[in-house]
């Protein structure tokens, strides 16, 4: 009665340990909006080399196909409950996998978007954005949290 | 028999939702940005040399009351550049009178460049200095002064060129 036990038990460790490493995704780099001034909008666009926010992530093998989902902001939390609209484009993101041959694929960011890794296991994620600040909007930092979420199907 | 029909059933729920968990993945980054007011830039005073003798040179101190002066606004206490735009030479007409050995100061609290006016140490580069808050408005004035030297046969009649200041948040 008890052998069989042990052998589930077994299993169940071989198993789970090769998930844990199949996908990862890291927040590699902010958005980063720099110095706005009141009344002025202001871009950054996927591309910026410096602004742009970057997220990495890396699927287990070729051919995974993989969704990739943002939770957007639509404001930007400043001081003393101050808030700031920013808005996502329809081409504000941009994935590019790690491999030479790989091309940047722009995609729009406020729906689910979804790729077959095929030259690269792994690759990179910018985005940019656009906040508007009022006229008479209150000085000072002004920051929000961006999620990207990737699923294997 | 039957305990082992039932931990078998365990562990392959339990799989199952191991594997579930780690085929989504997600990562975080923030947005961010910093909000200034604009800067304004206004003309305090024209640097004026006034009458000027041929083949005689003329300064005028960044300290001198007929210094040039730059009133700026901002957010108070940011940091800003100062950079300028010099004229090599003020002009009438085709006529070219040199002007050079640029000097110049800034005042975080007062329109006063007699005290407390903090030299600029190269007028051709940048100076990273930050508005005062003067009552919680963000204030900066900036003096100019500068040298004209002209030739023995310089054109009489009114010479002039634009100096400019450019300020950046930094």
């Amino acid at each position: 009665m008890r052998r069989p036990l042990i052998l589930a038990l077994v299993a169940l460790a071989i198993e789970t340990t090769p998930c844990s490493a199949q996908l990862v995704v890291q927040g590699v780099r902010d958005l980063d909006f720099g110095t706005v001034i009141q009344g002025v909008a202001a871009t950054v666009i996927a591309n910026d080399p410096t602004r742009s926010g970057q997220f990495y992530f890396k699927t287990p093998a070729l051919g995974t196909r993989i969704r990739i989902q943002f939770t957007l902001p639509t404001q930007l939390n400043g001081p003393t409950g101050a808030t700031m609209p920013i808005t996502f484009g329809a081409s504000d993101a941009m994935a590019k996998g790690t491999a030479p041959a790989s091309v940047p694929v722009a995609f729009n960011p406020n729906t689910t978007a979804t790729f077959t890794m095929t030259s690269s296991v792994d690759a990179n994620v910018w985005l940019g954005g656009r906040v508007t600040p009022a006229a008479a909007q209150r000085v000072g930092s002004y920051s929000n949290t961006v999620v990207m979420t990737v699923t294997i199907f | 028999m039957r305990l082992f029909t039932r931990v078998s059933v365990a562990v392959l729920a339990g799989l199952s939702l191991a594997g579930s968990a780690a085929a989504q993945t997600s990562g975080t980054i923030n947005a961010k940005a910093l909000v200034r007011q604009p800067i304004t830039i206004t003309n305090g005073q024209d640097l004026d040399f006034g009458i000027v003798i041929q083949g005689t040179a003329k300064s005028i101190s960044e300290t001198a009351a007929a210094a040039g002066r730059f009133d700026a606004t901002g957010t108070a206490s940011a940091n800003v550049n100062v950079n300028f735009t010099l004229p090599a030479n003020l002009t009438s007409g085709v006529n070219n009178l040199p002007i050079g050995t640029w000097t110049g100061c800034y005042n975080q609290s007062a329109a006063l460049n007699t005290s407390g006016c903090t030299t600029i140490a190269s007028m051709a580069g940048t100076t990273a200095t930050a508005f005062g808050n003067v009552a919680g408005a963000g204030r900066l004035w900036v003096f100019v002064g500068a040298t004209v030297t002209p030739a023995a046969a310089q054109a009489v009649g009114t010479y002039t060129n634009t100096v400019t200041l450019t300020l950046t948040y930094f």
